[in-house]
């Protein structure tokens, strides 16, 4: 990771929504670097602002004022992919549709593109569910095709929104064993947001601080520890408790 | 489409049920047996029923009359179910359309279908047109409302994820914003059917030569209170078969929705 090259760069970004007669100031000042492949985990309290700051990145919502630039230029919708907090699966649609469905807008032809929406649903572990619709599966199967759907879109960029939040703390270990396991298989940046210290520190290759709102970026941490990491381990444990004191002064 | 307390297959609503027909049918038999009622009892009804069915009224059989009703039912409702579909497409997508449109939409919406049968005779005559057309009108408003609503309401999460998967405005309205408008729009459809149903037998009533309607205003004609019961029945059976109908056909055209209200 000698060679860590920047992809995005976002600069002073602000937003603030009108609600009424008050105003809602949301993103103060977002200043953050994003590096080509790494592994960029969010960590933000509730309703600071994430989903706001993803959709940004997104291009689902603009800013007030600041920038976001990207390093190969800015992409268009379908170039990047979403993990949605809420899944977002479209439930009319079987397992399989949803996940070709980025190849369906692109007007690929159907052999072609069942074959890459297989190949994405046997990454994730799904095989099997194909015909199944979203009504169909529990939450963590839910979030899988998701993430498959996000991955179909062969994009160099996944951002993923607490895509682990609505699950149960079981299911939610198995997913992070599950998404280190997809990235290795499937080289991309990936921007995760999540407001738990511990999936930060089990997944991050770094991490980053949001405050409350009116938020902005406050710390960075770069966890020096081998993977796959323990919760156990005394680095670990230290390190999320270094995070929990300074997400309690961020308050 | 929650589940209402009227879903629950239990054994309390069926005993209920059973029970509070069963109470109309005892006052119904009281009362008409009585001496100085303008009613006929169960058994004439019945007898009356069995009589229409050997031999045709007004040169149709029973069968010719609920069929030419239905025929003019059905139509004015594919018809409309066409149109309405599309035309509230357009007010849920094109909000130009939508401004043009809407305000004489609105004037003519809370118009009762059958206050347009003079009119509609003038235009199209005494056949099978004018018929149509007001079964058409009564259906079509249904179908456009919800339509409409289904569109407009569309979730605004489905949207952002055909967004980001890259959908050209085109697909987003084929592919995300309609589908997840079809419960909507079918409970549009089922709506259609009812009030269809009832405006065929309104412009039966005034003018036609077969169907239920007729048999209605020709046991009023021939004081036949029985014939205009069994007319009354007839129209309540195959209302609710016409909604049985639709409700089958919900499932088969949407299997998504019966699993999620598991
Ligand atoms: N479109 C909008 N209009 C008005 N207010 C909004 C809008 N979107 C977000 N907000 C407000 O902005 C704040 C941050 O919302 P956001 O959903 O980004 O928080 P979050 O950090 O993702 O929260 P959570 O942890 O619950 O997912 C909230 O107070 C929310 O009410
Ligand atoms: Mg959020």
């Amino acid at each position: 990771m000698a060679e860590a090259r920047k992809q995005i760069t976002v600069k002073g970004i602000c937003k603030s929504f009108q609600n009424q007669e008050q105003s809602l100031q949301v993103l103060q000042d977002v200043t953050l670097d994003v590096n080509e492949n790494e592994f960029l985990v969010i960590l933000g309290p509730g309703q600071c602002g994430k989903t706001v700051l993803l959709n940004i990145l997104a291009g689902l919502e603009s800013a007030d004022s600041g920038t976001v630039e990207f390093a190969n230029g800015t992409p268009k919708y379908g170039e990047i992919g979403f993990v949605f907090q809420r899944y977002a699966l479209f439930p009319w649609k079987t397992v399989l549709q949803n996940v070709e469905m980025h190849h369906k807008f692109q007007r690929v032809p159907k052999k072609e593109r069942r074959e890459q929406a297989m190949h994405f649903i046997r990454l994730v572990g799904l095989d099997g569910f194909e015909n199944a619709y979203p009504a169909q599966l529990s939450g963590g199967m839910k979030q899988r095709v998701g993430i498959a759907r996000a991955y179909a879109t062969r994009s160099n960029i996944i951002l993923m929104d607490e895509p682990f939040g609505a699950l149960d703390a079981q299911t939610r270990y198995q997913m992070q064993d599950e998404i280190l396991k997809i990235r290795s298989a499937e080289k991309t940046t990936v921007i995760f947001v999540t407001n738990n210290i511990e999936e930060a520190v089990t997944l991050g290759d770094r991490i980053l601080l949001m405050s409350n709102k009116p938020s902005s970026i406050v710390r960075e941490y770069v966890p020096e520890l081998p993977r796959p990491r323990q919760n156990t381990d005394r680095a670990f444990m230290d390190l999320r408790n270094v995070i929990a004191q300074d997400m309690d002064l961020a308050l | 489409m929650k589940k209402t307390r009227f879903d629950r297959g239990n054994l309390k609503y069926y005993a209920l049920s059973v029970l509070s027909v069963s109470l109309l049918l005892l006052a119904w038999f009281v009362y008409s047996s009585s001496a100085n009622a303008i009613l006929s009892t169960p058994m004439e009804v019945i007898e009356r029923f069995a009589g229409v069915i050997r031999s045709p009224i007004a040169g149709t059989s029973l069968a010719g009359h609920i069929w030419a009703s239905l025929k003019r039912v059905l139509t004015g409702f594919i018809v409309a179910s066409a149109i309405g579909i599309v035309l509230g497409i357009c007010f849920g997508w094109f909000e130009t359309f939508r401004d043009i449109v809407w305000p004489i939409f609105s004037i003519i919406r809370p118009i009762p279908p059958i206050a347009w049968i003079p009119l509609v005779i003038l235009w199209a005559g005494i056949g099978e047109t004018a018929k149509i057309i007001i079964v058409f009108i009564a259906c079509v408003m249904p179908v456009v409302l919800n339509t409409f609503a289904g569109i407009e309401s569309a979730d605004p999460l489905l949207l952002d994820a055909g967004k980001v998967l890259g959908a050209n405005s085109r697909q987003m309205l084929l592919s995300v914003a309609l589908p997840d408008s079809i419960p909507t729009i079918i409970a549009g459809m089922k709506n259609a059917l009812s009030t269809g149903w009832m405006a065929v037998v309104g412009a039966e009533m005034v003018v036609a030569r077969e169907g239920v309607g007729f048999l209605i205003i020709s046991g009023m004609d021939n004081l036949d209170i029985s014939l205009v019961l069994v007319s009354i029945v007839i129209i309540a059976c195959i209302s609710a078969c016409l909604t049985f109908i639709l409700n089958r056909m919900e499932g088969v055209l949407c299997p998504w929705l019966k699993l999620e209200n598991k």
